[in-house]
C-alpha cells in the first residue's frame, strides 16, 4: 500500500485531549479532567486506560459504514506512534502496562474497521443491539442459500482454470456490489437489509477463498 | 484439533452424496447454512406413499464435521417415518460423532436440514392430500 500518511506535526500532542462532548473523567495519575477515551491526560501527559469504547469512537470516528481507509489509517498510525513501546521505556510499569492495553484495543478496532465485512458485521451488532438478538447468525434466506449452493457446485465441477477464474470474477463483482449496497442500507438504517447483505458477503468471501484453493490444487496437478 | 475417527470415516467415505429432483413431489429438500463459516448444506429425502423415507441424499460444502453430520443423518433417516426423522436431535449426532464443543453447530445444521426437508415434503403434499399431512 502506498504511504499516504505524513506525521501530523503538532496534532499528535493535542489529539489525546480534544474533548468533543465526551464525558470527562479524572486522570488516574494527576486527577485532572480527561475526556473519556483519550489516550493521554492533557495536564500530566500520562497514558490513560483504554476504557469501554466502541471501535469507531476509539478513533474519534462517527459510527458509520462509509469510511475512507486513508482516514482510518491515519488515525491508526497516529495512535500507534503515540503508543510505541520506545516512548514508554523510561516510564513507570503502570504506564507501560496501560500503553500496551491501549495498543491492543487500537489494533483490534483497526482490524475490525478496515475490513468491509468485519466492519459491516460489527456495525450491525452495534446498531442492532437489542433489536436483532440473533444478529446475523441465522440463515433462512433460501434465495441466498440456493445461490451459494449453485456456485459451490459449479466450482466443485469446474474443470479448467477458466471456469474457476470466471467464478472468482463473479464473486469479486458480487462482493463489490454488496459493499456498495451495504453503504446504502446503513445510511438508511435498514438493519435487516444490512444483515442480509453481510451474510451474502460472507458466502461470497468463502466462494472466493475456495476458488483460490481450487486454483492452487489445479496448479499443483499441472 | 483432531477429528474423531467417526468423523474422518464419514469425511473420507461420505454416504449418499448426491442430488434429487427438487421438483419431484415425492422429494423433500432442506437447504440450510451457517454464515459464520460459509457452510451450506442440502439434505433431500424421497418419501413413499405411506410416509416412509426410502432414500436420502446430501450435498454439503463445509468442514469435516458438517459433512460427517449430514452424511450420518442420511444414513439414519432411511426407513424411518417422517415423524421419526423429525425427532432426530443434534445432541445425538454430536454424541455419535464425538464432536468437540466448537463443532456442535455442525450437528445443529444437520438437525435443521432434516427438519427443513420434512417440512418441505409436507408443504408440497398438503395441497394434494390434505389428510396425509396429519
Amino acid at each position: 500500500m502506498e504511504q499516504t500518511l505524513k506525521p501530523l506535526a503538532g496534532q499528535s500532542e493535542q489529539s489525546g485531549s480534544d474533548e468533543e462532548g465526551r464525558p470527562v473523567v479524572p486522570c488516574w495519575s494527576c486527577q485532572g479532567p480527561v475526556g473519556e477515551g483519550s489516550l493521554f491526560c492533557s495536564t500530566c501527559k500520562a497514558v490513560q486506560p483504554p476504557g469501554q469504547l466502541d471501535h469507531f469512537a476509539r478513533f474519534g470516528l462517527p459510527a458509520e459504514y462509509d469510511l475512507e481507509s486513508a482516514v482510518l489509517d491515519r488515525h491508526y498510525f497516529d495512535c500507534q506512534r503515540m503508543l510505541h513501546p520506545d516512548r514508554f521505556a523510561m516510564r513507570t510499569p503502570k504506564e507501560r502496562a496501560l500503553s500496551q492495553q491501549q495498543s491492543v484495543c487500537v489494533n483490534e478496532a483497526y482490524e475490525t474497521l478496515k475490513d468491509p465485512l468485519k466492519r459491516a458485521d460489527y456495525l450491525v451488532h452495534l446498531r442492532g443491539a437489542g433489536v436483532l438478538p440473533e444478529g446475523c447468525t441465522l440463515v433462512n434466506d433460501q434465495e441466498l442459500l440456493t445461490e451459494s449452493m449453485e456456485l459451490r457446485e459449479a466450482l466443485a465441477d469446474a474443470e479448467s482454470l477458466e471456469d474457476v477464474d470466471a467464478l472468482d470474477q463473479r464473486a469479486t463483482d458480487d462482493i463489490r456490489y454488496c459493499i456498495d449496497a451495504l453503504s446504502d442500507v446503513f445510511r438508511t438504517d435498514d438493519l435487516e437489509g444490512a444483515c442480509r447483505l453481510t451474510t451474502r458477503l460472507k458466502y461470497l468471501r468463502k466462494l472466493s477463498e475456495e476458488c483460490r484453493h481450487h486454483r492452487a490444487k489445479m496448479d499443483k496437478r499441472e | 484439533m483432531a477429528y474423531s475417527e467417526k468423523v474422518v470415516e464419514h469425511y473420507e467415505n461420505p454416504r449418499n452424496v448426491g442430488t434429487m429432483n427438487k421438483a419431484d413431489p415425492e422429494v423433500g429438500t432442506g437447504l440450510v447454512g451457517a454464515p459464520a463459516c460459509g457452510d451450506v448444506m442440502k439434505l433431500q429425502i424421497q418419501v413413499s406413499e405411506n410416509g416412509i423415507i426410502e432414500d436420502a441424499k446430501f450435498k454439503t460444502f463445509g468442514c469435516g464435521s458438517a459433512i460427517a453430520s449430514s452424511s450420518l443423518v442420511t444414513e439414519w433417516v432411511k426407513g424411518k417415518t417422517l415423524d421419526e426423522a423429525a425427532t432426530i436431535r443434534n445432541s445425538e449426532i454430536a454424541e455419535h460423532l464425538a464432536l468437540p464443543p466448537v463443532k456442535i453447530h455442525c450437528s445443529v445444521l444437520a438437525e435443521d436440514a432434516i427438519k427443513a426437508a420434512v417440512a418441505d415434503y409436507r408443504t408440497k403434499n398438503t395441497d394434494a392430500k390434505p389428510e396425509a399431512a396429519e
